[in-house]
């Protein structure tokens, strides 16, 4: 391997080598971040193609005392509408799951509230300073106006609508689970009542996203199978129409008492 | 709050699956071979190149060659480089000279077979271990590449069985894999250019050794 001269070298030479590998290791260890975090909590969105107009229409009922205020003539006069909507907008949307079907007047309306607003929005920021305060006055004003309506109002919608939206999910897990039930061999479950658990994935369309996932076995293996196989022959399951109940149903858990009817 | 996860480089090997681990650990042992090598060639290569200036100096100083040639054949080392080639032609050239009525031309014949066969011994100490250094030039990246494609491959497979594929499934797979072509690069790189340093460290020295051939042989015949 070494030729006899260069037997004097090889002992230095080999340190070297070492060395300049152990530089490297060193290195690799120290300009490396080898530490990854992961933020955990992931922030859920919703999105709303359209804003819930209810409140829009609500707000201008309240609106006549801002005028007579309020004096400046600019601002007023230009939008006697839009001015309270920003507030009760925001809030609103925390509070309403669904629009209800009854208030189907304001839609047209909103897209010339959007438009004033944005035009007003525009004017603040040019002469921003001199209204600062007077906006801030009428703001409070509307706002007390508003809390104690408001306060009533969300509460009965948000239980309405929770109510609703309830019993519509709860609907269509029944639905979901009648479906797959109708598939199940049950003769594969044998006597007894047996309890099974499953995890589905569901996408939009109303297929699965993944395999079941088997949470609590029946203790028979056929049993388990014959659910699974049910799961899958199921396939679409129904879903409502309303997408942003979808929410509720991407992480399904179903239990399956195959023999109890 | 926030998860840890541990990607040192230890873990990464350790993670890693056994054809992976054994790439690597050739490489590992391919790369201390060749950087072993490295370090021995630049301190012969530095000395061959010393000692060629060194006796270059000394012969054509003017001296008398028979004391030139006593000096190196009783030193205790056996002469080298450019050294042993004079007193290979030297030793030759007197021989053929003792000997009563010899041909100029067969005395000069001799003494040139003489240095040739000296020379060539030289020219292989000098060459040594560079094929060494080429090969890991030019194979060490592809024994990476394979350890990584095994490692990748494996990374896929495992993703497979999960029907909502997300990236931090196979990225320590990929990271891991990865590490072997690191490494495998890591070997090449200074191979290659070691491999063309010292091979035109050798070039020079080979054309010095030749010259000074048909130098001491002109010299060599003026004396005969």
């Amino acid at each position: 391997m070494l030729r006899q001269h260069e037997n004097s070298e090889a002992f230095k030479a080999g340190a070297l080598s070492v060395a300049v590998h152990a530089l490297l290791l060193g290195a690799l260890l120290i300009s490396f971040n080898w530490k990854t975090t992961h933020p955990v909590s992931i922030a859920e969105v919703e999105l709303w193609d359209s804003l819930p107009v209810e409140k829009t229409q609500k707000s201008s009922s309240v609106k006549p005392p801002e005028p007579v205020v309020i004096p400046e003539p600019v601002k007023e006069s230009s939008k006697p509408e839009p001015a309270p909507t920003p507030l009760p907008k925001v809030q609103v949307d925390i509070v309403i799951k669904k629009k209800p079907p009854e208030k189907l007047k304001p839609p047209p309306k909103k897209p010339d509230a959007l438009a004033a607003l944005q035009k007003d929005l525009m004017q603040d920021a040019v002469q921003a300073p001199r209204k600062q305060v007077v906006d801030d006055a009428l703001k409070k004003l509307q706002q007390e106006a508003l809390t104690d309506e408001k306060a009533e109002e969300g509460a009965k919608n948000n239980a309405v609508k929770l109510a609703v939206s309830n019993g519509v999910v709860n609907e269509f897990k029944a639905r979901i689970q009648a479906k797959i039930r109708a598939n199940v061999n049950k003769s594969l479950c044998g006597d007894g009542n047996p309890e099974l658990k499953f995890e589905i994935g569901l996408m939009p369309t109303g297929e699965l996203s993944g395999n079941p996932r088997l949470t609590k076995s029946s203790g028979n293996v056929a049993c388990d199978d014959a659910v699974d196989r049910a799961i899958r022959a199921s396939v679409p399951l129904p879903l409502p129409e309303d997408k942003s109940l979808f929410t509720q149903f991407r992480n399904l858990k179903l239990t399956f008492y195959p023999n109890s009817d | 709050m926030n998860v840890n996860s541990d990607m040192s480089i230890f873990t990464l090997i350790a993670g890693a699956s056994l054809p992976v681990q054994m790439v690597m650990l050739i490489l590992v042992i391919v790369s201390l071979f060749s950087w072993w090598y490295i370090f021995i060639k630049v301190a012969t290569l530095k000395r061959a190149e010393r000692d060629a200036e060194e006796f270059e100096k000394n012969f054509w100083m003017g001296g008398d060659l028979n004391k030139l040639y006593e000096g190196i054949a009783s030193g205790h080392r056996k002469p080298r480089g450019m050294a042993s080639i004079f007193e290979a032609g030297f030793k030759e050239f007197a021989r053929h000279r003792q000997q009563a009525r010899m041909e100029v031309s067969d005395v000069m014949e001799g003494a040139r077979r003489a240095m040739r066969a000296a020379y060539n011994r030289e020219m292989d100490d000098l060459d040594a271990h560079l094929p060494f250094l080429a090969s890991v030039g030019s194979v060490s990246p592809y024994i990476g590449l394979f350890g990584t494609v095994w490692g990748i491959m494996n990374a896929f497979r495992g993703l497979s069985n999960v029907a909502q594929a997300t990236l931090s499934q196979v990225a320590p797979g990929i990271a891991e894999a990865l590490v072997a072509t690191a490494i495998g690069l890591f070997a090449a790189i200074p191979a290659v250019i070691a491999y063309n340093r010292f091979a035109s460290s050798v070039d020079r020295l080979s054309v010095r050794y030749e010259s000074f051939m048909e130098e001491f042989t002109n010299i060599l015949q003026r004396k005969s």
